[in-house]
């Protein structure tokens, strides 16, 4: 933890990826991984990570639980590119493909303490109705060559997801900045 | 000289009686202002609501100012347009909102309105579509020449911004 420099800090990140709640879908499991500017760099910990395959819950609640941990530190000398922590929820469709049903992305947030964020999720729309279609039948589905584009702000133009509006919720245990 | 670090996102957009909207933003500021780095203007994705009616962007705002004054402190201003299955655009708001200017983490709801034209382009509007649509965009941000206006409200843009302010104590400000 010894700073090179006096304004290097260290931004700990823990917490989990709680649950998600995506009423059409079931038997889903999900990816994190980190997205942040040329200033940082993770120096502990795992900045990606694939969870397990959960089902519904039974009851009324309808809930898919992770319960996955995240725990990383990164180190930095300037709060631009602060991470941004991105999601990709896959499920398997009716023909038995893992296809993806959600991307979404949230700023790891600024202040020490417990955080919680509910983050909607969103995927890929062909534009045509054929390849809607065709999608659907072979199982090949839109879906982002690298998950990371979802948390950056160019070329977002060309984009027309549609809103899953479940959402995943996670706990983030959040930051010490000493140094 | 002072600097601020805006890092949040758009959040997404509620209220609007069209589906299917994106969201064009832009960061206004001062003279005495300068962008050391990020994107000064963007443009969203287009997202259509499946569940409620609330669209999501979940577009990353992240700037890094600096500036030798307070004046002309940072504004965002929006436009909500609404793609239709064609293809077409449509104008569905207009909005602004100044960055916070204390640090910590803000959640900020925008209101948007949009012009309303004379009763004839009202009634086009509502079969054909298009409607009238400002020259300049800084009048979405000044407050000149709006007395010109008749406009409606439109829905409500959500966003969280988040702020980090450094070295203003050197300069006498208290944050």
């Amino acid at each position: 933890m010894a700073a090179a420099s006096p304004t290097v800090f260290l931004l700990m990140v823990n917490g989990q990826v709680e649950s998600a709640q995506f009423p059409e879908y079931d038997d889903l499991y999900c990816k994190y991984c980190f997205v942040y500017g040329q200033d940082w760099a993770p120096t502990a910990g795992l900045e990606e990570g694939i969870s397990q395959i959960t089902s519904k819950s039974q009851d009324v609640r309808q809930a898919l639980v992770w319960n996955f941990p995240i725990d990383v530190t990164f180190k930095s000398t300037n709060p631009y590119g602060w991470p941004q922590i991105v999601l990709s929820v896959y499920g398997p469709d009716v023909f038995g493909n893992d296809v993806v049903r959600g991307y979404g992305a949230v700023h790891v947030p600024f202040s020490p303490g417990r955080h919680k964020r509910t983050i909607p999720m969103f995927v890929p729309e062909s534009t045509s109705k054929l390849q809607k279609f065709t999608s659907w039948f072979t199982g090949r589905r839109p879906e982002y060559t690298d998950p990371k584009v979802v948390a950056q702000g160019e070329g977002r133009e060309g984009n027309h997801p549609e809103a899953e509006i479940p959402k995943a919720a996670w706990v983030c245990l959040c930051p010490n900045q000493p140094g | 000289m002072a600097e601020v670090h805006v890092i949040g996102q758009i959040m997404g957009a509620s209220g609007f009686s069209e589906s299917s909207l994106f969201c064009k933003w832009g960061i206004h500021t001062g003279a005495a202002w300068k962008l050391l780095s990020g994107m000064r203007e963007g443009q969203t994705q287009v997202d259509t609501p499946q569940i409620g009616d609330m669209a999501y962007w979940s577009h990353p705002i992240d700037l890094h100012f600096a500036t030798k004054g307070l004046q002309g402190w940072p504004r965002l201003h929006l436009q909500v347009w609404s793609q239709d299955s064609f293809g077409r655009c449509q104008l569905a708001g207009y909005g602004f909102c100044h960055v916070p200017s204390s640090p910590g983490t803000h959640q900020l709801a925008c209101p948007t309105w949009r012009p309303l034209g004379s009763w004839r382009e009202q009634l086009a509007r509502a079969f054909v579509g298009g409607g009238p649509q400002l020259l300049h965009g800084d009048t979405i941000y000044s407050g000149a020449d709006r007395y010109r206006l008749h406009t409606a409200a439109g829905g409500t843009v959500h966003l969280e911004i988040g702020l980090l302010l450094r070295h203003f104590d050197r300069y006498g400000v208290e944050c």
